[in-house]
């Protein structure tokens, strides 16, 4: 046959395999017609000749399809025969079909999700210009890590690193403020950062114009508001003629002069800062000290440089190092800087210390590894599955074999198989991982403050889930491959189906202890981080969150100065204590868990501060009377403030028994002075100490606390706090409609239980996403090594059936054949559960960061999740177990 | 089925299907028929073996393929040697004597 004949052949075999078919179909109808009429003239009737000469051809199907392979031959038509080949094998099996692509399916899609989040906070780049020549500024000092830079070390800073920094920019950043325009208030999170902000970002605006350095002198003596993109589109109807319009912002008037570009997050991209204005207006509007510009005690700035291009890191390093020695020498009382470094930006913004980086980033590497194991566990599932398959196939093979398929060729197909499932698989792993990155983004972070946290699939999710697909097709896609390509095909056409099955047991065996120990440790992991939340949730907050509703109000926002702010809290205070149902009613500057800390460095008579430690500082909160009795935290000693401690009467003080104890330690307390940050002229008189409570993490240690009494330390907003015994639907109600008839424009958020604000993010929310993310994956992990086990027992079990004919013929009762397949899960089990306990060992270790109130090896975990994970995994042993038990040993002799 | 008749060792229903065609061209059901009435019945080969050869052998450029019209008028594929199978033909022949008398000595001997 000449090659152009040999090419037409396979054109049209490729073009046109129908007809190949057709061909084939019409070849044989012809023998089978003349086989018919010579059996006739033998003497058969009619219709047993025909079926005689049919009967020869026996799976007619079947063989015309390794007909096919022997006509093809070629490259391109044996892959599109091998595809079609492989569609028809598996819509044979639709039940192994449906498992392998679902398994990985949930492999790939759980990978797409996680590795989405992980995108979003940690590898995806801040949306402004060149984003990886902008870093952020900390500095070391006592032991202690900070990014808050004062005013003054700005200006140092900014003017001694120009040979590293094309520019440095610094803000304040995230404060709320009231926005009023147009006779309506709403709150705004303001940004204020310095005239040369946007210049640095190097970012143009959608709208209208952004500062204006040369505009004046002085920082912030332009009233002006650059807004963001979303609150433009959101709060402000998108409307185009925004530039120019007249707002105020806490009752200052300003300017808009433009819209931010879509995206920007301002200093902080994973929070949602709504509204840009000079530095200097922080001063006017929001409630900072005036004299923060010149104050170098004043550290309320975050800085933000961009690298000269072709600077390096390592360089602006030193160069900081230079200034951090020149401040300490110059300003030897205030500047102690250990050291002052400048780190990358990512999308969670800037961080204090290099450990802050690592801490985001092995947060992100543990969930990987986690979620990796997964995709490893649906793998070793799935090869397993098609082990199996191609073992129930290896006399196909050997047929096609002997037909003249070649080894090659048939290794190729059980790969083009595998590689058609795990394509199928992908593709379902892709859309599983957009919908649960959806989901992810569909959290509600019940945060009082507004996040950007935007998980979409970009390309670097794309490339890493393909890359994980891509590793799945070829584990998952070699394993038969490679096994066909080596074994002796023709020699299993002669062989029994039963020998040889035991080295191809070990090997499934093996797999099945690995898939094993996964899972226990995706469970014990899973554990860990329930029992966690379970510990945070049971641990004594020091206060009763139950029959407490929180409303939080902005008198400052709506335009209210000082006084007037305290004659409508006072008010509110007095009829909300009149309202049916209401125990006791109070006010307070922050709630537990909440987003608002206030703190501040003190000064302490007769207190010597042990060396290397930091000096005396405290957290605190202004509270009315009464805040004890509605939270419920005992008094130990003194008294409860009253109405009258306010402006005009001396400064009082009720601390914590741990500010007690730190600072005056084997002392009453009562009676003693201290001094809050610089003011010097109203030193505070403890004349109370109450038990400890929790206020800024649900969990772990007391820090010192103290009390000021709301007519002494006013703050804006402020929260009202009610213990009822009423519905909170009631209480929340009854108490709007109160401070709406008293202020009807006044803003109020942060409606909620007090139990509702534990599950914030600086309560139990990240606990909550730790277990339910865990414990997911452990499911899963359990999920798949269920399917592994039950596929390896039951496929023994089966393979076994003629032995256990014979069993049972000579006598074996069928409890001893129970135990015998039984005994053989066992042993997979409990292997899998002894190394899956000693490997979880180890990532036990990596999560230590991450649990808190449980310790990594904590023995109840261990025990329970292997306890949990042998029990299913037994069950699934039984099912096959007992299936064969019930094998009637006259059918199992005659089994072939 | 066949299984009263002695099975081909493996490789020579090439041979033999080299053999029936070397007589003239002739469709599948006709080879296995020829080859049958020359083995006087000893041989019996069995289809789902004889096509996949045939294919096989085509494909190696021994024989060559085209629709023809039967004895009985009706349109059937006909197989017909190639010059290579020709030479391929002699080849094995000339192999197989040498092995037969081979065999036929050692068995003798034992």
């Amino acid at each position: 046959m000449g090659w152009l004949t040999k090419l037409g052949m396979r054109l049209r075999a490729l073009r046109r395999g129908d007809e190949v078919y057709r061909e084939i179909a019409e070849e044989w109808q012809f023998h089978i017609d003349l086989r018919t009429e010579e059996n006739i003239r033998r003497g058969m009737m009619p219709e047993e000749a025909r079926q005689s000469a049919e009967r020869h051809f026996g799976n007619s199907a079947y063989l015309k399809d390794v007909s096919w392979d022997a006509r093809g031959g070629g490259l391109v038509e044996a892959l599109w025969q091998d595809l079609r080949y492989g569609l028809r094998m598996l819509r044979k099996s639709p039940g192994f079909t449906a498992v392998v692509i679902l398994t990985l399916a949930l492999g790939i899609g759980a990978n797409a999700a996680i590795f989405s989040v992980v995108n979003a906070l940690v590898l995806r780049p801040v949306p402004v210009y060149a984003p990886s020549e902008i870093v952020s500024l900390a500095h070391e000092q006592a032991g202690l890590s900070s990014n808050g830079f004062s005013y003054p070390d700005f200006d140092d800073i900014r003017n001694q690193t120009t040979s590293v920094f094309r520019d440095l920019t610094g803000g304040q950043p995230f404060v709320m403020d009231g926005l009023s325009m147009k006779g309506q208030n709403q709150s705004i999170w303001m940004d204020f950062v310095t005239m040369n902000f946007f210049q640095v970002m190097g970012i143009r605006p959608a709208l209208g114009t952004f500062f204006q350095p040369a505009n004046g002198k002085i920082e912030g003596s332009d009233p002006v508001l650059v807004v963001s993109y979303s609150f433009w589109q959101t709060h402000l109807g998108a409307d185009p003629n925004v530039v120019g319009r007249s707002a105020s912002i806490n009752g200052h008037p300003v300017t808009i002069i433009g819209v931010a570009p879509k995206g920007f997050g301002g200093i902080f991209p994973i929070l949602d800062t709504q509204g840009y204005s000079p530095i200097g207006l922080a001063a006017v509007t929001a409630d900072s000290p005036e004299d923060f510009l010149t104050d170098r005690k004043a550290e309320n700035l975050i800085l933000v440089g961009r690298l000269k291009s072709g600077a390096s890191i390592g360089q602006a390093q030193s160069a900081l190092a230079v200034v951090a020695r020149r401040l300490s020498q110059q300003y030897p009382d205030i500047r102690k800087w250990h050291s002052l470094q400048a780190f990358p930006i990512g999308p969670a913004g800037p961080v204090s210390s290099a450990s802050d980086l690592t801490g985001i980033a092995s947060m992100a590497a543990f969930f990987l590894v986690l979620v990796g194991l997964v995709l490893v566990l649906a793998c070793l599932n799935v090869a397993n599955l098609v082990l199996v398959r191609a073992a129930a196939r290896e006399r196909e093979m050997a047929v096609r074999a002997a037909l003249g398929a070649g080894r090659g060729r048939l290794a190729r197909q059980l790969l083009t198989e595998s590689l058609l499932l795990a394509l199928l698989g992908c593709i379902g792993g892709i859309f599983l991982g957009i919908g649960a990155s959806r989901g992810v983004n569909a959290i509600n972070f019940k945060s009082a403050i507004p996040l950007v946290f935007n998980v979409s699939f970009d390309w670097r999710v794309f490339a890493y889930t393909f890359g994980a697909a891509l590793l799945t097709e070829i584990l998952v896609g070699l394993t038969p491959a490679i096994r066909t390509a080596r074994g002796n095909l023709t020699g299993l056409l002669h062989e029994n189906p039963r020998t040889g099955t035991a080295r191809r047991q070990r090997t499934r065996s093996i797999l099945v202890v690995a898939e094993l120990s996964g899972s226990l440790m995706l469970l014990i992991v899973a554990g860990l981080f329930v029992r966690s939340l379970r510990s945070a949730e049971r641990s004594d907050l020091g206060f009763d969150p139950d029959h407490v509703v929180n409303l939080t109000v902005a008198p400052m926002q709506a335009g209210y100065n000082q006084a007037q702010a305290m004659s409508f809290l006072k008010q509110l205070l007095q009829e909300a204590r009149a309202l049916p149902g209401v125990e006791s009613a109070s006010l307070a500057a922050t709630i537990p868990m909440g987003y608002y800390n206030h703190a501040d460095e003190l000064t302490i008579q007769g207190y010597q501060t042990p060396p290397g430690q930091r000096r005396p500082a405290a957290g605190y909160n202004a509270v009315s009377p009464d805040y004890f009795r509605t939270m419920r935290i005992p008094r130990i000693q003194g008294r409860d403030f009253r109405d009258s401690d306010d402006d005009s009467s001396p400064y009082v003080a009720i601390v914590n028994e741990e500010m007690a104890n730190t600072y005056w330690p084997n002392q009453n307390p009562l009676g003693k002075h201290f001094v809050v940050g610089t003011d010097t002229t109203h030193p505070i008189q403890i004349v109370g100490v109450v038990k400890n409570s929790h206020t800024h993490h649900i969990t772990g240690s007391f820090y010192p606390y103290f009390y000021r009494p709301f007519g002494q330390s006013y703050h804006n907003p402020s929260s009202i706090q009610l213990r009822t015994e009423l519905p909170s639907a009631t209480a929340f109600h009854q108490t709007l409609d109160l401070i709406h008839s008293l202020a009807p424009a006044m803003p109020v958020f942060d409606v909620r239980t007090m139990r509702q604000a534990l599950d914030t993010l600086n309560g139990l929310l990240l606990y909550q996403i730790g277990a339910v993310l865990t414990a997911s994956l452990g499911i899963l992990g359990l999920l798949l090594g269920l399917v592994g086990v039950y596929g390896v027992v039951s496929y023994a079990a089966s393979q076994r059936t003629h032995e256990i004919g014979i069993r049972m013929a000579l006598g074996a009762a069928p409890s001893q054949v129970l135990r015998m397949i039984l005994g053989q899960g066992l042993v997979v089990v409990s292997a899998g559960v002894v190394l899956g306990a000693l490997l979880a060992g180890g990532i036990g270790r990596l999560a230590r960061d991450f649990l808190s109130g449980v310790s990594p090896t904590d023995p109840f975990t261990y025990v329970s999740a292997s306890a949990v994970l042998a029990v299913v995994a037994l069950l699934a042993c039984f099912v096959p177990a007992r299936r064969a038990m019930r094998v009637d040993p006259m059918v199992a002799l005659r089994h072939e | 089925m066949g299984k009263q008749k002695p099975e081909l060792p493996q490789g020579t229903l090439d041979m033999l299907v080299l053999k029936a065609l070397s007589l003239g061209p002739m469709h599948g059901y006709g080879v296995g028929q020829r080859i049958g009435q020359l083995a006087e019945e000893m041989l019996k080969v069995q289809e789902g073996t004889l096509y996949p050869a045939l294919y096989r052998i085509e494909q190696r450029g021994w024989i060559k393929s085209e629709w023809g019209v039967s004895e009985n008028k009706r349109r059937a594929r006909f197989y017909m040697l190639t010059r290579t199978g020709r030479k391929q033909l002699e080849v094995e022949e000339a192999k197989w004597s040498h092995l037969s008398l081979a065999i036929a000595k050692v068995l003798r001997t034992a």
